[in-house]
């Protein structure tokens, strides 16, 4: 009898310890409660003319981002490259960029929200939706961020995140060399660091760090700030019939029909 | 020599001075457009008039298509360059304000290049309406009265 009633016992305890594990592990990965709620429709803002402009400062605007500083030999790389765009410009031939192909951003340009972004808040994962080009960013939560070496460089690249406190911190490195913020050379040891926080119910802030111990003197800090968009479903973004191509010398021209 | 050291310091921090703001100059530049408008005549502004033969709603740029007939006779045909849709969309733009036939008059600012071939700054639909499209810095095209 006794031996019988083991065996009951553990008939009916066992699948009650499975599903109690496979309990533990989605609560663990669910978010944390007290996560602030960042999910929804964002844009830009405290950006472009006017946006400083008279009466007193909003004091959800982040300041002007700094000069970054880099190695004498990348500096002068990227002013050589950010003067021939200038120059191209004056002259009415602008050079191909990126868009010029229907390459996206990546990162961390996408973070500057050219168009409407998403942040969608899952268990163990933070999504990012970018509207232009269709960009998606996946950060892991809780996750240990890998080595260099065992990420393929991409345009988004491999991104680990947390929550401290109320701020969303984030890591992400492996972004292509190819994949430029402001023309900026990077190395493939580029680390990009997030500090997202809500400074006000609307408005949420991202402080973006980009370290580079190859191509930076030091590392470059500037704060991008979005607003909410409650009514806002962002709308699907095709590069469909892009007219514009680079010529032999890297101009961007328009194909005439 | 010491001296001498000094100067040769002072001058080249003094080059580097230059150099640094020249630079932050350019950023400024940079940093205020996401997509260059560098091919089209900021100086002056064609206005068109004609035919609809295609409203192309499509990203990364929308097109209206239009059929414009000359003095001649003939009819000379004109890519209007828009913004992408989804700005347009944005500021109330959608896909069925024009068709094909519509007779529409639009405000461009032409390529440099000289070919037939303009950034749409505003449009008059076939019901009389005028919209604006949402190009970024737009008062930074000067308008002027010629026709095509």
């Amino acid at each position: 009898m006794k031996a019988r009633n083991l065996i009951w016992l553990l008939v009916l305890v066992a699948p009650i310890v499975a599903l109690s594990e496979q309990w533990v592990a989605w609560a663990q990965s669910k978010p944390a409660a007290a996560a602030p709620d960042i999910t929804g429709s964002w844009e830009r803002h405290g950006f472009g003319p006017g946006a400083r402009g008279g009466g007193a400062r909003d004091a959800t605007i982040p300041p002007p981002a700094p000069q970054p500083q880099l190695k004498p030999q990348y500096a002068k790389e990227w002013q050589d490259r950010v003067m021939a765009v200038r120059a191209a410009d004056a002259k009415g031939e602008p050079l191909a960029t990126n868009y010029t192909d229907c390459l996206p951003d990546g990162m961390p340009t996408m973070m500057g929200a050219m168009f409407p972004m998403e942040i969608l808040q899952s268990r163990g994962q933070v999504t990012i939706i970018e509207e232009a080009f269709t960009q998606v960013r996946r950060i892991l939560m809780d996750k240990p961020q890998k080595s260099f070496e065992d990420v393929e460089p991409g345009f988004y690249g491999h991104s680990v995140g947390k929550w401290e406190g109320d701020t969303l911190v984030v890591d992400t490195i492996g972004i292509k060399e190819s994949v430029r913020f402001q023309n900026m050379p990077h190395s493939p040891q580029m680390r990009i660091k997030e500090r997202l926080k809500l400074v006000s119910p609307t408005v949420l802030w991202n402080e973006i760090t980009i370290d580079d111990p190859v191509v930076l003197e030091k590392p470059h800090t500037y704060t991008v700030a979005y607003r909410r968009m409650p009514d806002y479903t962002l709308l699907e973004y095709i590069c469909e019939d892009n007219r514009e191509y680079a010529d032999d010398k890297g101009r961007q021209k328009i194909r005439v029909n | 020599m010491i001296i001498a050291t000094e100067v040769t310091m002072t001058s080249r921090r003094t080059a580097w001075v230059g150099v640094v703001l020249s630079f932050v100059i350019a950023m400024a530049v940079t940093a205020a457009a996401h997509h260059s408008f560098a091919v089209f005549d900021h100086t002056r502004t064609l206005t068109i008039r004609g035919t609809v033969t295609k409203f192309q709603w499509t990203n990364p740029h929308g097109f209206l298509e239009v059929d414009v007939p000359q003095p001649d006779g003939t009819r000379k045909h004109f890519s209007i360059e828009l913004t992408s849709i989804n700005m347009m969309q944005r500021v109330g733009w959608r896909s069925n304000m024009i068709k094909a036939g519509d007779k529409v008059t639009a405000v461009v600012a032409p390529l440099l290049s000289g070919e037939p071939v303009g950034l749409g700054l505003e449009v008059t639909m076939a019901d009389g309406t005028t919209k604006a499209l949402p190009v970024p810095n737009a008062a930074s095209f000067k308008r002027t009265t010629e026709t095509q």
